[in-house]
């Protein structure tokens, strides 16, 4: 049999033994678990509290003129838990001029992007053709010059000029129609006749000889024309240099 | 007295300071009572009591009003108890009851009995009070709780802030070392009240 340990038996003097059934038939059956658990009880039960000393009624009154003093009043519960102004109200007030702040800076710059945008778009598109045409009146200076000295003296014209020009005028027709849409009387001029030019040379004979390319530089004014289209590529220059600089800020 | 009490704090919260001096007034006498016990001395006791209500009334905007506030600032004064008895304990002092060999207070529980029975009483009580001086403070506040007021381990536990466990252990380790320093003395006393018992069967 297992005898009752010192703390089973304090567990069982405060009543909070797991087993008190179990317990109490140990000290039952057990003379010396008994007699232990009888001095162990006798000694606490006779450690008694010290006797409390008076306190008059008059004690509470007492304690609280002693503290009073020290203690600042409670604000309004209404106020100060449902809606603790001005803590919300400040922080609402934040919220609120954060809010409008942005909203407004949205609004401003969708008020003020589309046209930027719409600005960069035709700007885009302008430097684009700018390009597209630059190359074109390239190509077409390049052809005249050689036309030019084709028509020096010489017995035949080169066979790629022929095809030089034959792409040059496919190229050269879209180009005047779009510029015929545009108002801008000495870019169409120099496309139409640079249209001419390139049509002559294009349907030359299989092997133009250099009289016959004499001829068109006479009857078409070639050098006229080169010198219009280098006038265009400067022009075309300055212009691709201005769209460059585009204004601070401003998106492509 | 629930529902009044209630009703004050609310007043309290509302803001009418003087509305606590009622619920001082109602309480004062057991947060002192159980002050006196835990320290037992009146002047930590006093001490206890005021820094009690201070705390409540500082911390009155917690209180559940589910719970009942004579438990809660109960609560609260077992916790102000402690950290006196704390504070002694770092300070080291010797109280001067005990360099004098007076206690605060002595209960006597047969005043019609004789000398020698008071006596041994008093010298019992000495010994108790010492024994008590050597707890830890929390070994000291749970013993007070469980074997004085009679609180469960659980309400021990949750006013200490430990766990059930650890509460039951304090109080283990506080009738350990009491059994230990009044077994001596406690024999002695059983012999007297045993001749004390043949001597009126004799007669």
């Amino acid at each position: 049999m297992k005898h009752l340990t010192e703390e089973e038996m304090i567990g069982h003097f405060y009543s909070e033994d797991l087993r008190p059934a179990e317990a109490e038939t140990h000290l039952r059956a057990c003379q010396q678990c008994a007699q232990a658990y009888e001095k162990f009880s006798t000694l606490l039960r006779g450690v008694q509290a010290p006797g409390v000393p008076l306190r008059g009624s008059e004690y509470g009154a007492q304690v609280w003129q002693s503290i009073q003093g020290s203690l600042s009043s409670y604000r309004p519960v209404r106020n100060r838990r449902i809606f603790p102004w001005p803590r919300f109200a400040y922080g609402a007030a934040c919220l609120l001029f954060l809010a409008g702040a942005f909203w407004a800076g949205r609004l401003w710059e969708h008020a003020h992007s589309q046209p930027a945008v719409a600005n960069s778009e035709q700007q885009t598109k302008q430097r684009v053709v700018l390009l597209v045409l630059d190359n074109h009146f390239d190509r077409s200076e390049r052809l005249l010059v050689q036309l030019n000295h084709a028509g020096g003296g010489g017995d035949y014209a080169d066979f790629p000029l022929r095809a030089e020009a034959r792409q040059l005028l496919s190229d050269n027709q879209l180009y005047r129609q779009s510029a015929a849409q545009t108002n801008d009387p000495v870019l169409n001029a120099a496309l139409d006749h640079l249209e001419r030019v390139l049509l002559e040379v294009a349907n030359s004979g299989i092997e133009p000889t250099g009289r016959d390319i004499a001829s068109i530089q006479k009857e078409m004014n070639t050098p006229g024309l080169l010198f219009q289209i280098r006038v265009l590529r400067a022009r075309i220059s300055e212009e691709k240099t201005n769209t460059h600089a585009l204004p601070k800020g401003e998106n492509i | 007295m629930g529902n009044d009490d209630y009703a004050l704090i609310r007043r309290v919260l509302a803001g009418e300071k003087d509305a606590y001096g009622l619920l001082v007034a109602h309480h004062s006498q057991s947060v002192f009572r159980v002050a006196f016990r835990i320290t037992e001395n009146e002047a930590d006791a006093d001490e206890v009591v005021q820094e009690t209500f201070l705390r409540g009334y500082r911390k009155l905007q917690d209180f559940d009003a589910r719970s009942n506030f004579g438990t809660w600032i109960y609560r609260i004064a077992m916790n102000c108890a402690l950290d006196v008895l704390h504070k002694q304990k770092n300070q080291a002092v010797v109280p001067i009851t005990e360099e004098y060999g007076e206690l605060p207070a002595v209960q006597v529980a047969d005043r019609a009995a004789g000398p020698d029975r008071i006596l041994l009483s008093r010298e019992i009580e000495i010994r108790r009070h010492a024994a008590m001086g050597k707890l830890t403070p929390v070994e000291r506040v749970a013993f007070v709780m469980r074997h004085v007021e009679e609180r469960s381990t659980e309400e021990i536990a949750g006013a200490l802030g430990v766990a059930p466990s650890s509460a039951k252990q304090a109080v283990f380790r506080a009738v350990k070392k009491l059994r230990q320093s009044l077994a001596p003395f406690w024999v002695s006393h059983e012999a007297l009240n045993r001749r004390r018992n043949d001597r009126a069967l004799l007669l």
